[in-house]
């Protein structure tokens, strides 16, 4: 058996450990290391590599932005921001039809500004806003779908977990796709109003109605959440102009938030001790993963198969737009079963050399930076399609008076809307580059 | 038992939390160092406040020496040491869709060797950590700028990888008792967001 048939039948051999439930870090390591010893026919090179790989890995400058981004996740959690941005949204917004839930949206949005996380987004945003919800009698499956579809916009508007690791798998510049991620976020806030208005004019007994507010006390809510605006800036913006690295940055953003919810009186010795203690799982959980790929990919790499892949796909004369809209496709399908990181580190390695390869009228570096926004939109999809989007688990744990299939029936006009937004960007790859030209 | 090794696991992320803590607080000096000595390096310093800017560069006002490689090596252990936490509270993502079918006896095998699994890998990683550490040990590397040596670094990350391989044997055991006597004994928490 040639190397490259080695590597070929481990695509096969990995993807059913995975569906028998093995974890999936644990399944890419397995089958990286069994690879690399049936390419060499001993163990022995593995397990050298072993010696350094895993301390490399995890001591890695790059990837510590990934806890540092948690970590700053929990303290806006605890600095009750999310109370700040939801008072504001409503303000402006809650009067209108559908309001209050296009509220949410709008505080999701802002407080995916300074926290990069959609589970934590989704959870957070969840408590503040569900009560409000039901207070105003908006219908538990447009309340619930609402801040699932929400919580998303914490990853898709920077700063970004999923973009840290992509950016470290192609090699590319975290501060411009930070960058890219602006307009596509904004998008697809906005595309969740148009959702919400089009959902209430459908079901009009979905939604209650709130008074107006005076002007006055709604630029004073809108003055009240700074701090969020001064930290996004600090953080995004010193990382692009190239004040600080990212890791840097997050720092900066996490010793901010940190800052704002001490100040807040939210940083309490309990809380940061739970603090401490989700970030400890959510990052084992994401380095294992980071350490299991590693051992995968390098193996991948040793037997050629990205290689193969591009060539043979560049050789066939596919349609470069054929070959994205396959790769799209599989992504959607893949998310509903998957979860988005793990998605990303088992297949960008394969599918980035195939689409660097094809000639989309871009430069090299806006191909990387563009596939990547939309690689982050169609796996965060996967986070509220029905039956194992994460965030519809999250926030019906919270919400145990909905049923999940209310829950389902609602989120699919949520997904509709993204599954436009991609083909949007797909068809104006200007709206992604334009930051960054 | 449980009770012990939950404790254990919960000490050692809270450990590799104050860790992540430091790292926050080094990098965010540093910076705030950095910016101030070129702040006081600049022509409006120097003519307008010049012996107070000489004074604060004279006490050591600059970017932290070496800030880079502390952050690596802190890093390193913090990973490490959340590892246990994560094995004890099922945080590691994984697909059920397929297997949530299955009739509960396979379904208790199937975690016995998912665990097993982990264990071996745990234990071999730990075992290898420590080879690598015996090899920077006897070949006497330091590091670039601050020039510690660098199995030092090693040695603090093989404290989680230790407890992290501990933890994956006793939840490999733990898994078999249920598997024998068909009870439940630790149940996973909701998977880990990131």
């Amino acid at each position: 058996m040639s190397a490259l048939d080695i590597g070929l039948y481990s695509l096969p051999a990995l993807l059913a450990l995975i569906f028998l439930r093995v974890p999936i870090g644990l399944a890419m390591f397995v089958t990286g290391f069994a690879g690399l010893w049936l390419i060499q026919g001993t163990p022995n090179v593995a397990m050298a590599r072993l010696k350094s790989e895993t301390f490399s890995q995890f001591s890695n400058y790059s990837l510590s932005i990934v806890p540092i981004f948690l970590l700053m996740g929990h303290f806006a959690t605890l600095g009750g921001m999310s109370q700040a941005l939801f008072k504001a949204a409503e303000g402006w917004l809650g009067h209108r039809k559908g309001g209050v839930a296009m509220a949410a949206i709008g505080a999701c949005a802002g407080f995916g500004a300074i926290c990069g996380s959609s589970l934590a987004t989704a959870a957070t945003m969840s408590r503040v806003a569900l009560p409000e919800l039901r207070n105003y009698g908006y219908a538990g499956g447009i309340s619930t779908a609402t801040l699932a579809a929400g919580g998303t916009l914490g990853i898709l508007i920077p700063p970004s977990v999923v973009l840290v690791i992509y950016a470290i798998l192609t090699e590319q510049n975290i501060a411009k796709l930070f960058l890219a991620a602006i307009f596509p976020g904004l998008l697809a806030a906005l595309g969740y109003l148009i959702v919400i208005s089009i959902y209430v004019r459908l079901y009009p007994e979905s939604a209650g109605t709130k008074e107006r507010i005076p002007y006055r006390d709604r630029f004073r809510d809108l003055v009240a959440v700074w701090p969020v605006l001064l930290v996004f800036v600090a953080v995004v913006g010193g990382i692009y102009g190239g004040i600080f690295t990212p890791t840097e940055g997050a720092a900066v953003g996490a010793a901010g938030t940190g800052l704002i919810a001490w100040v807040n009186g939210g940083l309490t010795r309990s809380s940061l001790l739970e603090s401490f203690l989700t970030t400890a799982r959510s990052s084992a959980m994401i380095f294992f993963i980071v350490l299991g790929a590693g051992f995968y990919n390098g193996f991948l790499a040793l037997s050629q198969v990205p290689q193969t892949a591009s060539v043979w796909v560049v050789s066939q004369g596919f349609s470069p737009w054929t070959v994205l809209f396959i790769i799209l496709v599989f992504y959607l399908i893949l998310g509903c079963l998957m979860d988005s990181l793990s998605m990303i580190l088992l297949t960008v390695p394969i599918f980035y050399p195939v689409i660097v390869a094809l000639d989309f009228g871009l430069t090299p570096e806006q191909t990387a930076i563009w596939f990547g926004i939309l690689v982050l939109i169609v796996v965060e999809v996967g986070l509220i399609t029905p039956p194992v989007g994460m965030n519809l688990f999250i926030i019906n744990a919270m919400e145990r008076t909905t049923p999940m299939v209310e829950t389902y029936r609602a989120v699919l006009f949520f997904v509709a809307s993204d599954i436009i937004r991609t083909a949007i960007l797909v068809a104006f790859p200007m709206i992604t580059l334009v930051l960054i030209s | 038992m449980t009770v012990f090794f939950r404790r254990i696991a919960q000490t050692m992320s809270v450990l590799g939390g104050v860790v992540l803590s430091l790292v926050v607080a080094i990098t965010v000096l540093s910076i705030i160092g950095r910016t101030g000595n070129s702040v006081m390096h600049s022509a409006f310093a120097q003519t307008n406040f010049a012996p107070l800017a000489q004074w604060l560069l004279d006490i050591g006002l600059g970017p932290i020496k070496g800030d880079f490689e502390l952050v690596e090596a802190m890093m390193a252990f913090a990973i490490f040491a959340f590892l246990p936490l994560a094995q004890m509270t099922g945080a590691h993502a994984s697909v059920d869709i397929f297997t949530a079918w299955l009739p509960r006896r396979a379904q208790l095998v199937q975690r016995i060797l998912i665990e097993a699994l982990f264990a071996v890998v745990l234990v071999v990683i730990a075992l290898q950590l420590k080879e690598g550490m015996d090899s920077k040990l006897r070949s006497g590397q330091t590091t670039f700028i601050l020039g510690y040596p660098l199995w030092w670094a090693y040695a603090a990350s093989l404290c989680g990888a230790v407890v992290a391989a501990v933890v994956a044997v006793y939840m490999a055991l733990v898994r078999v008792t249920e598997g024998v006597t068909g009870r439940i004994l630790i149940a996973d928490e909701m998977g880990a967001d990131h």
